[in-house]
């Protein structure tokens, strides 16, 4: 099937927006699924809620619900319910997440829906034309703020790790080949994955900007612990810390689609494709179990990390036999 | 002939008990009952109270006044003292002290034997109920034997079933097979969840509470994107955090249903008892215009009618359907031998994510879905959103009952009345010269409204609130002022007895 994730309406963001690579990111990302026949281009749905990142919606040929602000999230969870099957991503900006949809945020992690929340920072309500959101730093100056924002920023990849997230990553909007891999991981992640992307704004809250030089990648982590110390690393307030970029923690549990009987019954008969998608072995290896009394063999095949790996590499690798030519 | 009777006593004290076996023993007597149910925001303690009013032809209401008090409590008996009849016959719950748990059961005993109905009509209901009957058993012997007989209720052979407005909304919903439904607790709405919730794996249902209305409504909105059928249901503030996503879905046309019982408010109000003042909301919550249906049953046969209506129509058109009730016909048992009238039964046509690319938006859209400003689109999406209000007031008008005539139809009296209003009116006006007009939908209204109130002499405006809001619509839509009206907002639903003297001296 030909893919085409394009549409015809007019990129409208800010000339050099890092929102252009979060498109593009997205668009490899769901293209590597669909060459791979792991999901047709049907099977995608998204959400977004209102805001810059939002307008991604109308970028991407994909189904969807162009939400109010803050709601894209329940929405998404809400297409879960309808059709356990579908593969959703719910885009959303620091402003409308934090703000507005606090409560499903925190929500979110306990449902555990199989499905992906990206989240764009920009640390600015930015088109609204800049007023401060709960992740801008103190002191933080615009319109609405004239004094500066008095109050500390809070930390989301700690209050995600509080809620029982069983996905967080992060990752910068500068950094394509690493959105590409940790959305990959993301949408294979079984259960609820949340993605915040570190974006900068060239408009507004431009002195948060640029802080790729305190970034560092960091290994898949399934450790809670280690997963804390990592979050704890940015403030989103400084630019004294250091910024760990990846996996900050994964971890298994049931998804929503197999808690409840009604979706789990669903789940198993894919309604729209007769290719059921093979499930990649999974990021973490499995445990051992500890009953058996032999040994588990070595499996001949590596872990799935370096093929996802590939994906990336793939496409980059033809796009660029494309420009030679 | 018609009975009351007033069963008092404190929130724990299993006053519900009592009025629920005894209505079931004259359910199986061939008698029609209504239960009200009077009940303050506790758990414990306080005092709550039941009218159960009894008669051999079908009634939905009760009356001020009572034939027998059942006091479990010394406070009962302080209370309804006054509206004991002169002949009236008072059961204390002390005197049953020592049987415990069973002290209801002795009372409905006492109640059986009172009415002239033989001890085993009562004992075949106990051992249906209980797992263990052998004390309650005892405990009802031990009551009938107290009392003597003074009203003799002869058997009848009537089979009604009873059933209270909650229970009929869930009867509507999995008639139509709804997939899906999601809320928030609020009274009085959560009885029709915990209704659905009971049987929702027999019935291929899921009930998933979430974390508030906004997100009930937006999870809905959601999974009837994807091609579920869906219903949400709330009281008046939760609704009031729809409101959003009830705009939301006026433009991006995703078909929605919403069941609405409300209570007085504003604010939280009153929130155990009962009012018809969110008509308002109903019809213009949410910023924008944009079409919807708002239906409102009057009794638990149409709730289980309009139920499967409001999905109906919210999928043919897709549109917002709002089933508009409150805590009257939401928690009054009434008893009744209608069957509801057969239901469209519908599947989802229309296209779906998974199999096909389908973009709904909260902005304007072009034809693929994506965003536009501009001014031609905006105009053109508008009249085809007004349009499809002209679509579904004719398609209504043809296929369904918007509005009900009871009484004398050739009387030049005319009472106008709406949802749970409705059964106190049809029991008031039984022996008045008058004709009663039950408005159904709200929206679309009836254009036949305009034709009945212009040709009665007498127009009276009866509803559960005090600015008369279906009053305004009618006077809105129909430029006629009903200046006669009959309004009350305590919080109490009418009684019989006192509508009828109030409508009388109208006259």
């Amino acid at each position: 099937m030909k893919i085409n994730l394009d549409t015809k309406s007019e990129i409208t963001w800010c000339p050099g927006c890092p929102n252009h690579m979060i498109l593009a990111a997205t668009k490899e990302t769901i293209t590597n699924f669909i060459k791979h026949k792991k999901y047709t281009q049907k099977d995608f749905a998204i959400t977004t809620d209102i805001g810059c990142h939002a307008k991604i919606f109308d970028y991407l040929n994909l189904s969807g619900i162009y939400c109010l602000h803050g709601r894209a999230l329940p929405t998404a969870i809400g297409m879960k319910l309808g059709n356990p099957n579908l593969k959703v991503l719910a885009f959303v900006g620091d402003g409308a997440m934090y703000s507005e949809g606090m409560a499903h945020f925190i929500h979110a992690f306990k449902y555990n829906a199989n499905m992906t929340l990206v989240l764009h920072d920009n640390q600015s309500f930015s088109l609204t034309t800049g007023q401060p959101t709960p992740t801008s730093q103190q002191g933080y100056i615009s319109k609405a703020s004239p004094l500066g924002t008095f109050d500390r920023p809070f930390n989301p990849i700690k209050l995600a790790l509080a809620s029982n997230a069983t996905f967080v990553a992060r990752t910068s909007a500068k950094d394509t080949p690493h959105m590409v891999e940790t959305l990959t991981k993301a949408i294979n992640h079984n259960g609820f994955s949340f993605v915040e992307i570190i974006q900068d704004c060239l408009v507004f809250n431009i002195e948060t900007n640029s802080k790729d030089n305190l970034m560092h990648k960091i290994q898949d982590n399934e450790d809670l612990k280690k997963a804390e110390r990592l979050a704890d690393e940015f403030d989103y307030n400084s630019k004294s810390g250091k910024i760990p970029i990846g996996v900050i923690y994964q971890s298994e549990e049931k998804s929503l689609e197999e808690k409840w009987p009604q979706l789990k019954k669903q789940y198993k008969k894919r309604i729209n494709t007769t290719r059921r998608p093979k499930i990649q072995s999974k990021l973490i290896p499995i445990k051992k179990p500890i009953l058996t009394k032999k040994p588990i063999p070595p499996k001949k095949s590596t872990p799935t990390k370096q093929k996802e790996h590939k994906y990336g590499k793939k496409s980059k690798e033809k796009s660029s036999k494309k420009s030679n030519t | 002939m018609k009975l009351n009777i007033i069963i008092g006593g404190a929130a724990g004290q299993g006053i519900n008990k009592v009025s629920q076996i005894f209505s079931n023993v004259l359910s199986e007597h061939g008698y029609f009952t209504f239960n009200y149910r009077d009940y303050a925001s506790l758990i414990r303690g306080g005092h709550n109270f039941n009218t159960l009013a009894v008669s051999n032809i079908l009634i939905e209401s009760h009356d001020a006044h009572a034939d027998i008090l059942v006091a479990m409590d010394k406070r009962s008996i302080k209370t309804h003292k006054q509206a004991l009849k002169k002949n009236g016959i008072l059961i204390t719950g002390d005197q049953f002290k020592d049987l415990g748990r069973n002290i209801n059961v002795a009372l409905a005993g006492a109640l059986t034997k009172i009415l002239g109905i033989p001890l085993s009509a009562l004992e075949s209901e106990i051992k249906s109920q209980f797992k263990k009957p052998t004390e309650a058993l005892e405990a009802a012997e031990k009551g009938y034997k107290t009392y003597r007989t003074s009203h003799e209720l002869p058997k009848l052979k009537n089979h009604p079933t009873i059933l209270a407005g909650s229970q009929a909304i869930a009867i509507g919903a999995i008639n139509s097979r709804l997939q899906l439904y999601i809320a928030y607790p609020m009274t009085p709405a959560t009885n029709a969840m915990h209704e659905l919730a009971k049987d929702q794996l027999k019935n291929n249902l899921m009930v998933f509470q979430a974390e508030n209305e906004i997100s009930a409504a937006s999870m809905a909105l959601g999974a009837s994107f994807a091609g579920t059928k869906v219903m949400t249901g709330t009281s008046g503030g939760g609704f009031d955090l729809m409101g959003e996503t009830l705009s939301l879905q006026g433009i991006s046309e995703i078909p929605l249903t919403v069941y609405l019982a409300s209570r007085p408010g504003p604010g939280t109000g009153v929130p155990t008892y009962t009012a018809q003042s969110d008509l308002d909301i109903a019809l213009r919550a949410g910023h924008g215009e944009a079409p919807r249906v708002v239906i409102a049953p009057g009794n638990p046969t149409e709730a289980i009618e309009k139920t499967s209506e409001a999905l109906f129509l919210a999928e043919k058109f897709k549109t917002l359907s709002i089933i508009l009730s409150d805590k009257h016909l939401a928690e009054s048992e009434f008893s009744s031998i209608n069957k509801p009238n057969k239901t469209p039964d519908f599947k989802i046509k229309r296209l779906i994510p998974g199999k096909n690319i389908v973009k709904k938006s909260s902005y304007e859209t072009d034809k693929f879905g994506n965003s536009t400003e501009s001014y031609t689109l905006t105009e053109r999406n508008t009249d085809n959103r007004l349009k499809k209000y002209n679509d579904i007031q004719k398609y209504v008008r043809e296929n369904f009952e918007m509005i009900k005539i009871h009484g004398k139809k050739k009387s030049r009296n005319l009472i106008v009345g709406w949802g749970s209003t409705s059964g106190a009116i049809k029991d008031a006006i039984h022996n008045l010269d008058a004709k009663f007009l039950q408005v159904i939908y709200c929206k679309p209204l009836s254009q036949q409204i305009k034709k009945e109130i212009q040709n009665a002499d007498n127009v009276i405006l009866v509803e559960c609130n005090v600015t008369g809001q279906l009053g305004r619509l009618i006077r809105e839509q129909t430029g006629i002022e009903i200046r006669n009206r009959l309004l009350k907002y305590n919080g109490r639903p009418f009684h019989t007895d006192e509508l009828n003297r109030l409508i009388k001296s109208l006259i």
